[in-house]
């Protein structure tokens, strides 16, 4: 009835003016009643099915690693067997009447199920007017075993793998936000994070240093609640939250051959060798935080916005580690059989942020933007130990004549970190035309900090330093037409101090960023970055400068109805040097990092119709990534994926995928893979 | 610098006369506006042109605004609560009668729907955005009328990576490197660790614990706070050794080889003007032995201790 006399109504525009106006007064006479009786009836909207979304079950072969398969792990991990390889579910409950539905809507996402590396399940359920829940949570698989990392000279024979992982990062994310009305949001959040899993770690002796079995095993529990209070010209958000956190490693050796380490040449006739090992931590922290905002319009002329952060993160540490073999303390010229290390400690963080700015606007095109940011941290900590060694009186099982008194060695140490950074500045933005924006503006930024640990011992124990830094900033924003957009961005700064030697000092950077759809289904983009920045004071003489250009493209004639390709290559290079004295002769030496990468990207989609009967979709393409300079490398990831559609509802999926990674010093790291994967994709 | 600036000039002229040559084109005259101040029609008259915007309209959660649900009234006339009265729009079908905030300046869009999103948890540093600063709008990630596979913007790791990428191309690029966060494999996204809306910190980083780098949230055993503490990572964060999006060195460190990032500032170069922290290493190593070539094999707690001084354990 209601799409009838519409109709009418621009047929009577043709007409004459009169009989639309009357067209649409009867349309909107109707249709405010039709309206009115639906509004109420069913906040589910009609016509979507009650259970709509798909799932992919399948099974990967991979082929085998050809070259390094702890490189490999480190970097892809992927392996074979069955895989729920993603679902994507959506649940109307619209069958039930709105007054007695626990849901309206609840979406439910997994991905990678079935011994893969990354798991991911999600869950969104919301009812209309009373509240909304996001529950996330990933189940990472995170193996790191690169011998390069671990010893550079690898490939010449010697084997100092010692920072190995196998382990799981688990992580929860749930959030229930509650609508009682339109004024106050209360909401309430848990996350979590743990790591649970092996490794290789080193004990640290007084000579030497041992590659030992490491259990990884801490969690952290956050949880906060707050509400959003939403007044006609203020907006207000007040958080209150804690958390607690712990971290029980541990190290162990021992009941395996002798552990010589990795300094094999003898002491005063004496090899070392750790027989035995056992480490804990325990270590408990708590944290109780606040976080306050507010935005607000008070004139029609001026927005404000302001936060307020404070957290007080605390730990408390007890630590005791026993160990026996044949180790010597070289500052006493004490050979020992046995230490028992005992040591608490204690530290605690508190920390307070805040910033406050407007956007003011005082004539049509002028934008007036003031800002000021402040960050103040203070962590202090104290640490009391007792270490005491077993001098060696003899060699087992030969019989000791005399047993030498343990020697026991305390000490008591306190710390203070202080990092304080301040930042104001103000900047302006000018409509020139409704196209054309252009900004300028300044900032200052200054800041002090200082880093004592007490009783000063060898060379470290205070330091201090500031920052001070004035940048002006300048750039324009550019939309000449409706699909088409140009910025660019230059920031200049120039310092007096810095807190470290490879912090910015005096330097530009820019940025120039495009976008233009050249026509109905051919869009390009491109950007370029760089920075430069040089800190000439004597002593540092640091010079930097990095840039990266990239375009890209996209081509989708027809809507994709055939095929459709995108595309992107990116072009970046790095230029560091800086020089140090080496560390044992006080030699000069440079550190010169040289990068000049290229990487391009492509994905190429043909739609098939009636090919074999079905109708099909291949996608070829892929990413290869190569560059030269201080660290050559080459990384392809080539995928070819095919999917017929057997069925409505059913369809046939396959990829293949090939990852071949190669570096040039490092060539033993080097691995190839490949592995193909066949399923089905069962939608609803 | 040089180059960038004839580049960008370069390609500031060849826009200019692509948009000159398409002003030039020969344009039908556009109808002047009505001058009769408009009214409200309600949504349903827009839904007769606009069928396909109505249907999926009515099936987005901006829908709560036909329904009134919202307290900022607007019941039945959700078209016009941002597209504003449509009188005359309806009476003429010319574009100039009608608010369009997909094609206005983007900080008069940004307005349009802060009027009643201003409240959401991280608006507050919006304005300090460079989203903001760029004037990209609201409306560049959020379809206001769309309900698809994506709702009003892209929910799914797959759709919010391309989604960001689309833009940034060069940080697409840097997750192709070997060493990266798992944003390809879409176990991340770009917003668990950035806010598109606005952050507190530079990068629109997120935090966790109210003030605490975001990293943490997942790094969870670097947390602290030590009682021996790293200076940088405290005071300039975790980018201070290592490269976020994705590197070419090994745990996508700075530097190829663990030393020369630690070195770089351990110069044991004293600086009298201006003074700096961690010139002086707190011992002397011979570098020429594989032992002390990678500093963190043995100062393994580098980004904090609570046992001991030197960051041994």
């Amino acid at each position: 009835m209601k799409r009838l006399l519409l109709n009418q109504a621009f047929r009577a525009k043709r007409g004459g003016r009169r009989a639309y106006t009357q067209a649409i007064l009867i349309a909107l006479l109707s249709t405010s009643a039709l309206f009115g009786q639906t509004a109420e009836t069913n906040p589910v909207p009609s016509g979507e099915p009650a259970v709509s979304g798909y799932i992919d079950l399948g099974y990967r072969w991979q082929t085998g690693v050809f070259g390094s398969l702890p490189t490999y792990r480190s970097i892809v991990d992927l392996g074979s067997g069955p895989k729920l390889l993603g679902a994507d579910f959506t649940i109307l409950n619209s069958g039930l009447p709105p007054g007695i539905r626990f849901f309206d809507r609840m979406n439910v996402r997994l991905t990678d199920i079935g011994d893969e590396p990354y798991e991911t399940y999600h869950l969104d359920i919301s009812k209309s007017k009373l509240y909304n829940f996001t529950g996330d949570y990933r189940n990472i698989a995170y193996y790191n075993n690169l011998p390069a990392f671990a010893d550079p000279l690898f490939g010449s024979g010697l084997i100092l793998d010692e920072q190995a992982m196998d382990i799981h990062k688990r992580l929860g994310d749930f959030r229930l936000d509650l609508f009682p009305n339109h004024t106050f949001m209360p909401y309430v959040e848990y996350d979590h994070a743990s790591d649970y899993g092996n490794g290789i770690a080193t004990f640290v002796a007084n000579a030497d240093e041992y590659p030992v079995r490491n259990l990884t095993r801490d969690a952290d529990e956050n949880y906060r609640a707050g509400v959003r209070m939403e007044l006609p010209r203020w907006h207000f958000r007040l958080e209150q939250g804690g958390a607690t956190f712990k971290d029980d490693e541990q190290l162990n050796a021992g009941g395996g051959p002798v552990n010589y380490g990795n300094f094999f040449s003898p002491i005063l006739g004496q090899t070392l060798d750790l027989t035995s090992l056992s480490e804990a931590y325990a270590i408990r922290g708590h944290s109780v935080y606040t976080d306050g905002s507010f935005s607000a319009n008070p004139f029609s002329w001026a927005d404000i916005y302001g936060t307020f952060l404070y957290s007080q993160p605390v730990s408390n540490v007890g630590f005791a580690g026993l160990d026996s073999g044949n180790q010597v303390l070289l500052s006493q010229i004490l050979f020992y059989t046995g230490e028992a290390n005992f040591i608490t400690a204690a530290a605690k963080a508190p920390h307070t942020s805040a910033n406050l700015g407007a956007e003011i606007r005082p004539f049509r095109r002028v934008r007036l933007l003031p800002s000021w940011f402040t960050d103040r941290m203070h962590t202090s900590g104290s640490n009391a130990g007792l270490d005491t060694l077993q001098p060696a009186g003899c060699t087992p099982p030969q019989a000791c004549p005399v047993i030498s008194p343990p020697v026991s060695i305390a000490s008591l140490l306190s710390s203070s970190l202080v990092a304080n950074s301040n930042e104001a500045g103000m900047r302006i933005f000018i409509d020139v035309t409704n196209k054309l924006t252009i900004h300028g503006g300044f900032k200052y930024v200054w800041g002090n900090a200082s880093d004592v640990v007490l009783p000063v011992a060898g060379l470290a124990g205070f330091e201090t330093g500031r920052i001070r830094r004035a940048v002006g900033m300048a750039g324009l924003a550019w939309h000449p037409l409706q699909n088409a957009w140009f910025t660019i961005d230059v920031e200049e700064g120039t310092s007096g101090s810095t807190y470290f030697r490879t912090s910015l000092y005096d330097y530009q950077k820019a940025s120039v960023r495009g976008r233009y759809r050249l026509a109905k289904d051919l869009t390009i983009s491109a950007s370029g970055l760089v920075l430069n920045n040089q800190n000439p004071t004597p002593g540092v003489n640091y010079s930097f400068l990095a840039h990266t250009e990239s375009a890209s493209l996209q081509y989708v004639p027809g809507g994709g109805k055939i095929w459709d390709f995108e595309g992107s290559y990116t072009r970046s290079a790095l230029y560091s040097n800086i020089f140090f004295l080496d560390p044992e002769y006080l030699v000069p030496e440079q550190s010169k990092y040289r990068d000049n990468s290229h990487t391009a990207t492509a994905l190429l989609n043909l739609n098939m119709k009636g090919w074999l009967g079905y109708k099909t979709r291949l996608t070829v393409g892929g990413t290869a990534y190569f560059s030269n300079g201080s660290n050559p490398t080459t990384f392809y990831q080539p995928l070819a994926r095919m999917s017929i559609t057997l069925h409505k509802g059913l369809a046939w999926n396959t990829e293949w995928r090939y990852y071949g990674f190669d570096e040039a010093f490092y060539v033993f790291q080097g691995f190839r893979a490949q592995m193909v994967t066949t399923g089905v994709r069962i939608t609803r | 610098m040089t180059r960038y600036a004839c580049a960008a000039l370069l390609t500031l002229l060849l826009t200019s006369i692509h948009v000159a040559a398409q002003d030039a084109a020969p344009k039908t005259a556009k109808p002047a506006p009505a001058t009769t101040p408009a009214t409200y029609v309600g949504s349903e008259v827009c839904g007769t042109c606009h069928e396909d915007i109505a249907k999926a309209f009515a099936r987005s959660p901006h829908e709560a605004v036909e329904k009134g649900e919202s307290k900022h009234g607007f019941k039945g006339q959700a078209c016009e609560s941002c597209h504003g009265p449509g009188s005359n729009h309806v009476m003429s079908l010319a574009a100039v009668d009608i608010r369009n905030p997909g094609k206005m300046a983007a900080a008069e869009t940004d307005k349009t729907c802060l009027s009643c999103h201003r409240n959401q948890p991280t608006t507050s540093g919006r304005l300090e955005s460079s989203h903001a600063h760029n004037d990209v709008a609201c409306t560049s990630c959020h379809s206001v009328h769309a309900h698809g596979p994506n709702g009003l913007v892209s929910r799914k790791a797959p759709d919010i990576n391309a989604q960001c990428e689309s833009c940034h191309v060069e940080v697409k690029a840097a997750f192709a490197q070997p060493f990266r966060h798992r944003v390809p494999e879409n176990a991340m996204t770009c917003v668990d660790c950035h806010n598109p809306h606005g952050s507190f910190k530079p990068g629109l980083m997120r935090m966790a614990s109210a003030n605490e780098p975001g990293c943490l949230k997942c790094h969870v055993d670097k947390r602290g706070p030590f009682a021996f503490e790293h200076a940088p990572v405290a005071e300039e964060g975790c980018e201070s050794c290592h490269v976020a999006h994705g590197s070419e060195n090994a745990k996508m460190l700075t530097r190829q080889e663990v030393r020369l990032v630690c070195l770089e500032c351990h110069a044991n170069l004293p600086v009298s003007t201006a003074p700096v922290n961690g010139v002086v290493p707190p011992a002397f190593h011979d570098m020429t032995s594989p032992r002390f070539r990678n500093c963190t094999i043995c100062h393994q707690k580098i980004h904090g201790s609570h046992i001991d001084r030197n960051l041994l354990r």
